[in-house]
């Protein structure tokens, strides 16, 4: 077994302790409720761990001076609510067009606009499937312990260096306040998983870094150590400088999602909680998904009611393979999230499938166990 | 243990977050599990604030206390006190700040209700109203017997800064002073 340790701990100060055992060296953000305690924390660990934290002007500010440090070959975090995300979007979409590397890590409260700044909603769930407009494929990983927000936040900065884009780690307003205990691995643990981002080590005069085969990402050496390339937003031939030429700007698309897409068994992850008997499936994520391991032990232990949870810890990609056998197992189908349903109709699509229930919840305040075990045994 | 589930209420500034993070410090050192959440409003300061704090030797998945399950609720805000006493369970203890919160005789019945001055014993008997929270997690525990003393002041200790060490030492002794006074008493009705 991997050596760990015990913490305790909140969610947001998880995340910022991981992001530095996972090497990262810059933190550019602005604070906003409730995910401040992660811009606060880390900037007391990063100067310390030779990084460098900075409070830019606003979100915007903070994304862009992530990316820089992120060209610069360093591993680099921005952290946030939805609110900042919306303003952080046009820069996301910069990030994965031109294929720079960071974490963003999204502590959801309720929304949409500045909505309730203090309560909890899993809101985000479709902003984080596609922030900025245009065509790319997200990754998005998702909390669901206080552990998850240490080893989530680890492997997003691994993902983000393997697939040359943004990685979001959600957590929502009660994972990131809540303050308990955490296993954890060793901050030497964490470090021996780290792969280094890929580099070119040939003639600089032969560096090429959006010449890459369709499946692969881009090969972006640090900026100023002599390998040169053009850095923009628009549509790029192999060195980076702007083309409007037919077959490569659709190679460039086709390879953005392909990267992601014929890689998804390294990036998927979840949960199966006392699914094996079960007889009603529960699909919830994050901290939702706290109140429905309650209610599946109440349901077992008290109603005689065989629940059991599956619980995506990436989001996007949606483990849709997973689901879809899932769907074809269970009759009874509950998608349970502080949202109106967003990831409801993921699972229908994942499941080729209409007949499925949700329960949701969108006023700023958590599920209950309670609830989820009166909305089951309606089933 | 069976699970000890408490609820510290008040205004947003009063500082009560502290104390629910020293419970459960105390109970995970101690081998079990201890869970701290905090609800409050966008409002700086005044809006009602709760913190829940449940401690099990078992784990603990969902980390708010349930409504109807909460053994101790302590309450320094009126607003606060009417806001969240219902999810005290019947016959549960409930510890007020008598200048701050008015019960009623309805209440008294429902809860043993007993009272406490503890912003003023913080505020002119320990000479720093900081220390309420320490003064709060005194009389919880006193009430509840949920941590071995000398294990909780430790964790205590281990969360204030070294200048007020003092300070935080005899505002956890005048709250066991005047927890176990009231308990001698007997409730309010």
């Amino acid at each position: 077994m991997s050596a760990t340790r015990e913490i305790i701990s909140s969610g947001n100060d998880l995340a910022a302790i991981a992001a530095v055992d996972a090497g990262c060296k810059f933190f550019g953000g602005y604070p906003i409720t409730p995910s401040s305690e992660v811009m606060h924390t880390i900037s007391d660990l990063l100067p310390k761990a030779g990084g460098v934290a900075i409070q830019m002007e606003d979100e915007i500010g903070g994304i862009a001076a992530a990316i820089g440090a992120g060209m610069s070959g360093v591993r680099t975090m921005t952290a946030t609510s939805g609110p900042g995300v919306s303003l952080k979007a046009e820069n996301l979409g910069l990030a994965q067009m031109a294929e720079v590397p960071l974490v963003l890590v999204n502590v959801m409260r309720g929304g949409p606009s500045t909505g309730l700044p203090t309560r909890v909603s899993q809101g985000d769930i479709n902003q984080a499937k596609n922030p900025s407009h245009g065509d790319y494929k997200s990754i998005t990983v998702c909390a669901g312990t206080l552990a998850e927000c240490y080893t989530e936040t680890v492997r997003a900065f691994n993902l983000a260096d393997r697939f040359m884009q943004p990685v979001i780690v959600l957590l929502d307003e009660t994972l990131g306040h809540m303050h308990g205990k955490a296993i954890i691995p060793t901050a030497e643990e964490t470090q021996k998983g780290i792969v280094p981002r890929k580099k070119f080590e040939g003639d600089p005069k032969d560096y090429r870094p959006y010449d890459v085969p369709q499946d692969q990402p881009a090969v972006l050496n640090p900026m100023f150590q002599g390998y040169r390339y053009h850095f923009t937003g628009l549509h790029h031939d192999a060195n980076g400088f702007p083309t409007e030429e037919i077959e490569t700007c659709r190679k460039l698309i086709d390879r953005l999602f392909r990267k992601v897409e014929e890689h998804k068994d390294e990036i998927e992850s979840n949960e199966e909680y006392m699914l094996d008997d079960a007889e009603i499936l529960l699909i919830g994520y994050g901290s939702a998904s706290l109140a429905i391991k309650e209610a599946v032990n109440v349901l077992r232990d008290q109603y005689g009611i065989k629940a059991g949870m599956f619980r995506p810890i990436t989001i996007w990609p949606s483990p849709e393979k997973r689901m879809y056998e899932l769907g074809q197992k269970f009759d009874k189908v509950l998608v349970v999230e502080l949202n109106q349903g967003q990831y409801y109709e993921e699972v229908q699509r994942a499941m080729e499938r209409h007949n499925i229930d949700k329960l949701t919840k969108t006023n700023g305040r958590p599920f209950s166990p309670a609830d989820i075990i009166e909305k089951v045994k309606e089933l | 243990m069976s699970r000890i589930v408490m609820r510290f209420t008040g205004v947003g500034g009063q500082g009560v977050l502290l104390a629910g993070e020293i419970f459960a410090a105390a109970k995970i050192k101690q081998g079990g599990y201890g869970v701290k959440t905090a609800t409050y409003t966008s409002q700086v300061r005044g809006g009602p604030t709760v913190v829940d704090i449940q401690l099990d030797d078992e784990e603990i998945w969902y980390p708010y206390a349930i409504d109807g399950q909460i053994n101790f609720m302590l309450s320094v805000a009126d607003k606060s006190f009417q806001l969240f006493k219902d999810g005290v369970k019947e016959g549960g203890t409930i510890v007020i700040e008598p200048n701050l919160v008015f019960p009623s005789d309805e209440d008294r019945q429902k809860w043993d209700i007993y009272e406490i001055p503890i912003i003023t014993i913080a505020k002119e008997e320990v000479g720093n109203v900081i220390t309420q929270s320490v003064v709060a997690l005194a009389i919880a525990n006193t009430m509840m017997n949920a941590i071995d003393e000398d294990l909780l002041i430790e964790t205590m200790l281990s969360k204030v800064p070294k200048k007020v060490h003092e300070a935080n030492l005899k505002a956890y002794e005048l709250g066991k002073k005047y927890a176990l006074e009231a308990l001698e008493k007997g409730p309010v009705r």
